[in-house]
Formats: C-alpha cells, sequence, structure tokens
C-alpha cells in the first residue's frame, strides 16, 4: 500500500513545516530574561505586560465589537481564562511563559505573544560595551 | 463515463464530503494546536480525485462541499479559512499525483494535502492577526496533519481500490 515516494514526501512535509520556526528561531533568543507579553488587537498593539518581573494573579477583561476575553497573568505566565468565542481554543492552549509563544483569538482577532526585551537581553551577551 | 452519470456522482461525493464534514464536528478531540482536525472531508476529496477522469470535476466537488459547509456549519469566517486551505491542498495534490505517478500512493498525496492545507489555514490567520508569527504552529499542525493525511490515505486506497471494480470506472485510466 506505501510505496517509496510516500516516505519522501512525508520526510519532505516534516522538513518544510520548520521553515518557519528556523526563520523565526534565530531572531529569538530564548534564555533572556526580560520577557513581556505583547497583546494586540485586529494587528494593533493594544498593552505590553511585564511579565519577568511580575508576581502574583492579576485579571482584566478585553473587551471589542467582536466580543470579550478574560486574561490572566499569573507570575511570569500569560493566558485566557475566559471567552465568548464559539471554538474556546484560547483557553484550551493555556498559559504561556516562553518568548515566541502565541496565543490567538482568531474570531476576535486578538492576539498575545511573548517577547524579549533585546535591551535587556543584550546586557549579558555584550558586555564588553 | 456519460454525462449525467458524471454529474450524479459529482454530486454524489458532495454530499459524502459535506456529511463527512459535518460528523467530524461531533467527534471530541484532544486539543493539539488551534486548527488542528481529523479533516474527514479530505477522504472524498482525494477519492475524487482519483476516481474522476477531469480536474475540473474534482475542484467542482470541492467547492460544493466549501459552499454548502459554510451555509450548513461554518459561516463566512470558516469559509475564507476553507478555501485557503482547500486551494493549497488541491494545488499540492494535483502536483504530487502527477510529478509521482505510480511512484506515490494515495497515502502520500493526501499527507501532502493534509500539510498544505494548514499551511494555507495559516497564511490567512496570519493575514487576519496581521503577525506572520502564527506559522510557528507550522510543525505541531503538520505533523497532526500527516498522521491523519495517512488514515485518510489508507482509507481513500481501500474505497478507491473497491470503486474500480465497478464497471463505469473500469476503463479509468484510458479516459
Amino acid at each position: 500500500m506505501f510505496k517509496k515516494w510516500d516516505f519522501i514526501i512525508i520526510i519532505a512535509l516534516l522538513c518544510l513545516s520548520f521553515i518557519p520556526e528556523l526563520i523565526f528561531g534565530l531572531s529569538l533568543d530564548k534564555s533572556s530574561t526580560g520577557n513581556y507579553a505583547s497583546i494586540t488587537l485586529d494587528g494593533k498593539p493594544y498593552k505590553t505586560i511585564d511579565l519577568t518581573n511580575h508576581r502574583g494573579e492579576e485579571q482584566f477583561p478585553i473587551e471589542t465589537e467582536h466580543g470579550y476575553n478574560i486574561i490572566a497573568v499569573r507570575n511570569s505566565s500569560i493566558g485566557i481564562i475566559e471567552a465568548d468565542c464559539p471554538d474556546q481554543l484560547c483557553i484550551k492552549a493555556g498559559f504561556i511563559e516562553k518568548p515566541g509563544e502565541l496565543l490567538v483569538c482568531l474570531p476576535h482577532k486578538l492576539m498575545i505573544e511573548i517577547k524579549t526585551d533585546a535591551s535587556t537581553a543584550g546586557l549579558d551577551v555584550i558586555p564588553v560595551h | 463515463m456519460n454525462k449525467t452519470f458524471r454529474l450524479v456522482f459529482i454530486s454524489l461525493l458532495a454530499a459524502q464530503a459535506l456529511l463527512l464534514y459535518g460528523i467530524e464536528s461531533l467527534i471530541p478531540l484532544p486539543f493539539i494546536a488551534p486548527g488542528a482536525k481529523l479533516g474527514l472531508a479530505n477522504l472524498i476529496t482525494v477519492i475524487a480525485l482519483y476516481t474522476l477522469p477531469s480536474k475540473k470535476d474534482v475542484l467542482g466537488v470541492l467547492f460544493l462541499r466549501l459552499l454548502l459547509s459554510a451555509l450548513f456549519f461554518g459561516g463566512l469566517s470558516a469559509f475564507i479559512y476553507s478555501v485557503a486551505g482547500a486551494a493549497l491542498s488541491f494545488l499540492s495534490m494535483i502536483a504530487v499525483k502527477e510529478f509521482g505517478r505510480d511512484k506515490v500512493s494515495i497515502i502520500g498525496v493526501s499527507a501532502a494535502g493534509a500539510v498544505f492545507h494548514h499551511i494555507g489555514q495559516l497564511l490567512v490567520a496570519s493575514a487576519i492577526v496581521e503577525n506572520t508569527a502564527l506559522m510557528l504552529y507550522l510543525p505541531l499542525l503538520s505533523a497532526a496533519g500527516i498522521g491523519t493525511g495517512i488514515f485518510i490515505g489508507i482509507a481513500a486506497n481501500f474505497a478507491v481500490r473497491h470503486l474500480e471494480k465497478l464497471p463505469v470506472f473500469r476503463n479509468l485510466s484510458a479516459q
């Protein structure tokens, strides 16, 4: 049933799927400590939250014309705990804390991305300057 | 294959695909990544690709299913994702099928279709939130897509093998 090219195609597809990972991976420094969450609505920046120095739990709602999401910041991680979207995928995705990780609520065009602060991360790498 | 048979067969396939699409939404799945799904409707697209004589007819089956599923289940936003996914998936399946000829089986074709379906959907989703970082979900989705694609391919293999026994499809390769 399987033919030889099937395996070649499957391996090629797997390699292909890592291309975006490579492109973004090179531009991210995952070991750095200055993390912040950037929340965008409809592609426009809405709010940034410092995660590295955050302790305890904090909740706030975001309301748009599409619906609402309740965002929770738990120590240095961030997640969506309630939303009125039909699929609830953003809640199932859980909490995120590493740079490059994403939370998306497509029906509300809301996106949370963990970014790292280049200025604080750079200090450890190039101390000579 | 006369004209009436062709039309009826296209409609039948579209109806089956629509039903599979509906059943799929009733099956609970563990959460892997946003957008990951079984892709049962792709089973019909693959079968159509191997049984219908012209690519235009396969496109007809696909488009009918997309349109009807948007009317019955999804709505407009789901339709946009589906169209992008289906278009890329259709093109990639034809490319693999034509390029591989007899060296590639239905399994390879269906796995390619599944992966490119996800690529199409991610591209649209990236355009909607205006951030290309969404493409980072691709490895997860591809792995899930290849998994389901292999099973869809195996199922399609059985179906096509039995369909070929019908007198109507006997001289398929000649057409």
